[in-house]
């Protein structure tokens, strides 16, 4: 699965503060750090970006680009900074993200045909997140045909299903594995993402690792593509370099609701077949699931 | 073609919890059926009904529902024999007395008033500190030993106090129960770290229970979904009776308070609606709404 490392967030205080200030050290710090960890993009998430959105944007790829080979993923709902983001980059960049919605369909998709790059189209319209699994491969059926009104080809589209907290929705989890499952026969050719960590927002800090790398497993097994990832967690990176095979071997046999004998399992992997189970809604989500 | 009632099998049993101890004992819970799903299984227990005593005269009571009290509001014990002789089958105990920002009764005051009380009267005893989470350690710990022994049904305890308060329910042989804010994910997760040292057939679930028209249906949802999965899905750590502590939320509300009749109405569709989701306890306030909730419960209405 290709990892997009997701640390240079603006929603970071350091990030934010670094690139008011035009502060290269703590940005290139953190794509270095991304890139030493086998990030395969590096996400520059500018938020929204109110202020000077060209200058800040065109500054943020040159600062990363200086110190790091990969390509970009461009993150921003700013067209303006969007557009100044793509223009630097010295790869061909991910154009991240467009959505079903009108403005996004306006100011954003256009920008990737001009600009002939990759491009992340989520589930998301002008009513917001679609609630279930029939009104998300609608949406998303609708906005790639518009994509593709605009010359942009299904191989150069990820489609994004957008995963919630389970903290907040638990059964959408299981919507989400769904959809990855079926996208291929829904639109042929294209790619997929997902923001991976938001399964986890909402969640005890220390408990979240365990949250987003199950799921990356699970969701991989159907074939996702990319996730925008924490690349600086060791662990998920070497699940997916199939370094751990014992742990993925437990979380497919628990996804097919296999027995399995806990008591043979180490703590780390019953941490796991508990994590499978709280995905797959077999047992109710609370922050306490690995203590029961 | 022989017509056969549709039938649901279940997997799991809400545990049956005692309050109080001897002749007074009463218990809730022990079904393993959906509510009213008496066609299903068994409901072992019917649901209790409790009115609500102060330690201290209530402030800003509705004069509705103050009218049956009002020759007993000073004196807690003559107001908990009131409430068994309006019907009620146990009494919630408030300390409102106890709240920081009110009269800041010391802890030892308002367990020398619930001993007095339990003493007096022939009814198993709810007791509920003046939520503060923080005083309330201190007074329902020493509720918990002034009354060593007599099995009463301390709360609210939340996420922040749970430990205290158990250790001290714990070892005077008292029950608890367990309150988190009207979410599902929370309320497993109190259950789950209180059942670490504490034992499940000694714990009942307040969910929160908000008034009619002031978000009731999250209540209901709440309570629907604790009994879904812990009696169909078998949760072990859904298992517990559910107290459904509306009487304040609903007197609280401007339609309530308005008239007697739209009060005792107010309070009793709540009532109803969280009987009918699964509340295993219904505090009330007014006598009508309780004298109404148990002609529903025994099929009279």
């Amino acid at each position: 699965m290709i990892l997009i490392g997701e640390s240079i967030h603006i929603i970071s205080k350091q990030v934010s503060e670094s690139t008011a200030n035009r502060n290269p050290v703590v940005i290139q710090d953190l794509a270095r750090r991304q890139a030493q960890s086998g990030a395969d993009y590096v996400d520059v998430n500018l938020g929204p970006a109110r202020k000077n959105p060209e200058e800040v944007a065109g500054w943020l790829v040159k600062t990363i680009q200086e110190v790091v080979d990969l390509p970009l993923s461009i993150d921003t709902m700013n067209p303006i900074a969007m557009e100044a983001g793509l223009k630097g980059c010295k790869k061909r960049p991910l154009l991240n993200s467009s959505s079903g919605r009108t403005d996004s369909k306006q100011n954003m998709l256009p920008l990737a045909k001009k600009y002939n790059t990759d491009v992340v189209i989520s589930v998301l319209t002008d009513r917001g997140c679609p609630p279930d699994l029939d009104s998300r491969t609608e949406s998303i059926m609708e906005t790639v045909a518009h994509a593709n009104e605009l010359g942009i080809p299904n191989e150069d589209i990820w489609v994004d299903p957008i995963i919630l907290p389970i903290s907040a929705d638990q059964k959408q989890v299981r919507e989400s594995l769904e959809f990855i499952k079926i996208l291929p026969d829904l639109l042929p050719g294209v790619k997929s993402t997902i923001g991976l960590s938001n399964v986890s927002n909402g969640t005890p800090e220390e408990l979240r690792p365990i949250l987003n790398r199950t799921l990356m497993v699970m969701l991989g097994r159907y074939g996702l593509y990319s996730a925008i990832v924490d690349v600086l967690d060791p662990e998920l990176v070497r699940l997916n370099r199939g370094e751990m095979p014992n742990i993925v071997d437990l979380i497919y046999r628990q996804m097919d609701g296999g027995a399995i004998d806990m008591a043979s399992l180490t703590q780390e992997e019953r941490n796991y077949v508990k994590t499978v189970k709280v995905m797959m809604g077999d047992i109710l989500y609370s922050h306490a699931w690995l203590e029961s | 073609m022989e017509y056969k009632t549709p039938l649901e099998t279940y997997t799991g049993r809400v545990s049956g919890v005692v309050i109080s101890k001897g002749e007074k004992a009463a218990k809730v819970g022990g079904e393993s059926v959906l509510p009213f799903h008496f066609f299903e299984g068994k409901i072992e227990n019917r649901p209790l009904l409790a009115l609500e005593v102060y330690d201290i005269e209530p402030q800003g009571w509705s004069e509705s529902v103050l009218q049956p009290y009002k020759d007993v509001v000073a004196d807690p014990i003559a107001w908990a024999n009131k409430c068994l002789s309006y019907g009620a089958d146990l009494i919630c105990l408030r300390l409102m007395s106890t709240d920081p920002a009110g009269a800041n009764a010391p802890a030892d005051k308002a367990a020398a008033t619930v001993k007095r009380v339990v003493s007096a009267i022939k009814a198993p005893v709810i007791v509920y500190g003046s939520g503060d989470e923080t005083k309330d350690i201190e007074v329902l710990v020493k509720v918990a030993e002034v009354c060593d022994g007599e099995q009463l049904l301390l709360g609210p305890l939340v996420k922040e106090n749970y430990e205290p308060i158990s250790k001290a329910a714990s070892a005077h042989g008292h029950s608890v129960i367990a309150q988190t804010p009207i979410d599902i994910n929370l309320e497993k997760e109190l259950n789950v770290k209180l059942l670490k040292s504490f034992p499940p057939d000694k714990i009942v679930i307040d969910p929160l229970s908000s008034a009619l028209g002031y978000g009731m249906e999250y209540s209901f949802t709440i309570m629907e979904r604790t009994k879904h999965i812990g009696v169909m899905f078998g949760d072990s750590t859904m298992q517990m009776p559910i107290i459904a502590d509306l009487a304040a939320e609903s007197w609280k509300t401007k339609q309530a308070r308005e008239n007697k009749k739209q009060g005792i109405l107010w309070e009793s569709v709540a009532a109803l609606s969280l009987l009918l989701a699964g509340a295993n306890i219904l505090v009330l306030r007014h006598p009508e709404s309780c004298k109404l909730m148990k002609e529903v419960i025994e099929g009279k209405i």
